[in-house]
Formats: structure tokens, C-alpha cells, sequence
């Protein structure tokens, strides 16, 4: 089933660290200390997070460059945004 | 998985194929010991064959036309044609063949210029060959494959690509459909005398909707305007228009 995206634009809290590691990534927390692997998918949402991007444009280039289905890559870039939300890693909405 | 990742899957173990099932891959890279080196692997495969090697771009065109490759490996830096112009040229001849990069380095303008070339991956030469072999496997079954690095900055071009265009776009349908042959005509590189010519109008009244049309796109100079339509890739749109 497909997710609402919703139209607001996620942003990544500036205290958050990432790291590069190999193909993928970690972000370091310091509020909690927690280290999240990120694989290589949630590492280029991670990149998108930048408060200007909404997801439907996410969504859209993904689709560009995979053609995959939008479905699939809408409910695969829900996912991975409440994945960061959950985690405390995104900004709080303003 | 939102896009192929050669070290999240196990390779493919390779079966004995016969010649109809094999992938058929053409070679393009000038320097022939390089060519030799991966045939030599390649061939180690047995779901591959390679039916052609070429040394330049142009012969790669000729090669893919005569050999009917399922995938071209094609160097980005190949002389005359490059790796990005060679794959425009054969995916224009042959739709279904499948092009994967090989570049000397991580350049985002050659990754995504390749892309809309309609190359369906991009490697550099500094992968593991056990990552070629998956490459030439994956973008055989259709998928799509871009080094993870480089896939958020890629990405974060074609969205503020496509915001352009919009913007563009937004602005264009502010001009008439007079003005609109006007702006396809100074992104042909026309003057306004021809442009007159054309439209058969005074050359004062073609610098009139010239001058207008500057004012409507907000930008300075006619060479500004030609490239507004050409960096925003909306010739096509103001071609049709035009119609």
C-alpha cells in the first residue's frame, strides 16, 4: 500500500554527524550517542533531507534514474523518512 | 533497495549457457591492454561472450551496429566520441542495448550526462572486477546502476534540474505564441533580420518581441535567452508550440 508523503520538507538536525563508510554511511547522534548504519538507498534520502526538498521530488528522481515503479519507491522513501523521524534525526516540523 | 548495490547482493554464480542465452557484450576502451585484460575475464564467464572490441567512439557505434551487442561497456573517455556521445548514438540505433560507463573517475556531469545519453550504469575503473561482472549482469535484467556514493548527489541535481524547468517553463507560457517563434529562433542561433525573414514581419517589429521577450524570460541578452531554452532543455516544448 502506498503512504501519504505529505508536502513538508524533512530536515536533517544540523548536529547530526555522517560518516562515509564505503558504499553507505552512519550518522552519529551525540544528544543520544546512537550510531545508525544507513545503507546506500537511505544514505541518498539522507542527502535529500535539506528542509527544501519535499518528498514527491524525491520520489520523482528516484523513479528517473531506476524506473522503478512510484509505488514501490514512494512507499520505500515513506518508509525510510519515518525510520528517521522515529530515530529523532530529523529537525522538528516548523 | 531503491537501486542496485553490488556488494548488498551475492554474486551471480554462473551457469553453463549456450550461445543464445549467453550476454552478448561489446568491448570500447582505447588502450588494448585494458581491452584484453577484461575480455580475458569476461570470457571466464560462462554467460558471456564478447563479439566485438573497439579502440574510439566512432568505431564503438559501427561495432554495436554490426555486432548486435545485449550490453557495451564503453569507456567515458573514448577519442572521437566520447563514452557519453557514443551512447546517444547507439541507443538511437539499437533501443534495447544496454550501456554501462567506465570512467577514470567519480565525475557527477559525466554520470548524469550518460544517463540521459541512456546509459543504465556507470562504474569506475577502480571497482573489483567482481563488481563489473555484477554490473554487466544487472543492467542485463534492466536494472539501474549508480555507485551509492554518487546516488544523493545525483539525485539532488535532477531535482534542482527539474525546479529549473518548471521555473522556465512557468515563465515561457508568459509569452505570446508570436514571441514564442521568436525565442526559437534566437536559440537557433538566428538573427533578427532572419527571424523577420521568417515571420514574415519588419525587422523593427522582430526586435520588438525580441526585446519583450527578454523582459518576459528576465534575462539580458539574446545569447542569454538562447541558452535559457537550451540549458533548460525546452526547445522540444517551444518547437511544439510553435506548431
Amino acid at each position: 500500500m502506498t503512504r501519504s508523503l505529505g508536502g513538508r520538507r524533512p530536515r536533517r538536525r544540523p548536529e547530526v554527524w555522517l560518516r562515509h563508510e564505503g558504499d553507505g554511511g552512519a550518522v552519529y547522534d551525540p544528544d543520544t550517542a546512537h550510531v545508525h548504519p544507513l545503507n546506500p538507498s537511505a544514505l541518498a534520502i539522507w542527502h535529500l533531507c535539506d528542509g527544501e526538498t519535499e518528498p514527491e521530488e524525491m520520489v520523482a528522481a528516484i523513479c528517473q534514474v531506476s524506473k522503478m515503479h512510484p509505488d514501490v519507491v514512494a512507499d520505500d522513501v515513506a518508509r525510510t523518512l519515518v525510520e528517521f523521524h522515529q530515530a529523532g534525526l530529523l529537525a522538528p516540523e516548523e | 533497495m531503491l537501486i542496485a548495490d553490488p556488494k548488498a547482493n551475492a554474486p551471480w554464480e554462473g551457469t553453463l549457457a549456450d550461445d543464445a542465452e549467453r550476454i552478448r557484450i561489446l568491448l570500447a576502451d582505447e588502450q588494448s591492454l585494458f581491452r584484453e585484460a577484461v575480455r580475458v575475464i569476461l570470457e571466464g564467464e560462462d554467460d558471456f561472450v564478447v563479439v566485438g572490441e573497439a579502440r574510439d567512439g566512432l568505431q564503438a557505434v559501427a561495432e554495436a551496429d554490426r555486432t548486435k551487442p545485449d550490453v557495451v561497456l564503453l569507456d567515458a573517455d573514448l577519442p572521437n566520441c566520447d563514452g557519453v556521445k557514443a551512447s546517444h548514438l547507439i541507443k538511437e540505433q539499437a533501443p534495447d542495448c544496454r550501456i554501462l560507463i567506465l570512467s577514470g573517475e567519480e565525475d557527477q556531469h559525466t554520470l548524469i550526462e550518460a544517463l540521459e545519453a541512456g546509459a543504465s550504469g556507470y562504474l569506475t575503473k577502480d571497482c573489483p572486477l567482481n563488481e563489473l561482472i555484477f554490473a554487466t549482469r544487472a543492467i542485463h535484467r534492466g536494472e539501474t546502476l549508480v555507485p551509492p556514493r554518487m546516488l544523493g548527489p545525483l539525485l539532488a541535481q535532477l531535482i534542482r534540474r527539474r525546479r529549473d524547468q518548471t521555473e522556465a517553463l512557468r515563465r515561457m507560457s508568459k509569452l505570446t505564441r508570436r514571441e514564442r517563434e521568436v525565442l526559437a529562433g534566437l536559440a537557433q542561433g538566428v538573427g533578427h533580420e532572419v527571424i523577420a525573414q521568417q515571420l514574415v514581419i519588419s525587422p523593427e517589429t522582430a526586435r520588438t518581441h525580441i526585446q519583450n521577450v527578454l523582459g518576459k524570460l528576465q534575462v539580458h541578452s539574446r545569447l542569454e535567452a538562447a541558452a535559457f531554452v537550451i540549458n533548460n532543455g525546452i526547445m522540444e516544448e517551444l518547437v511544439g508550440a510553435e506548431r
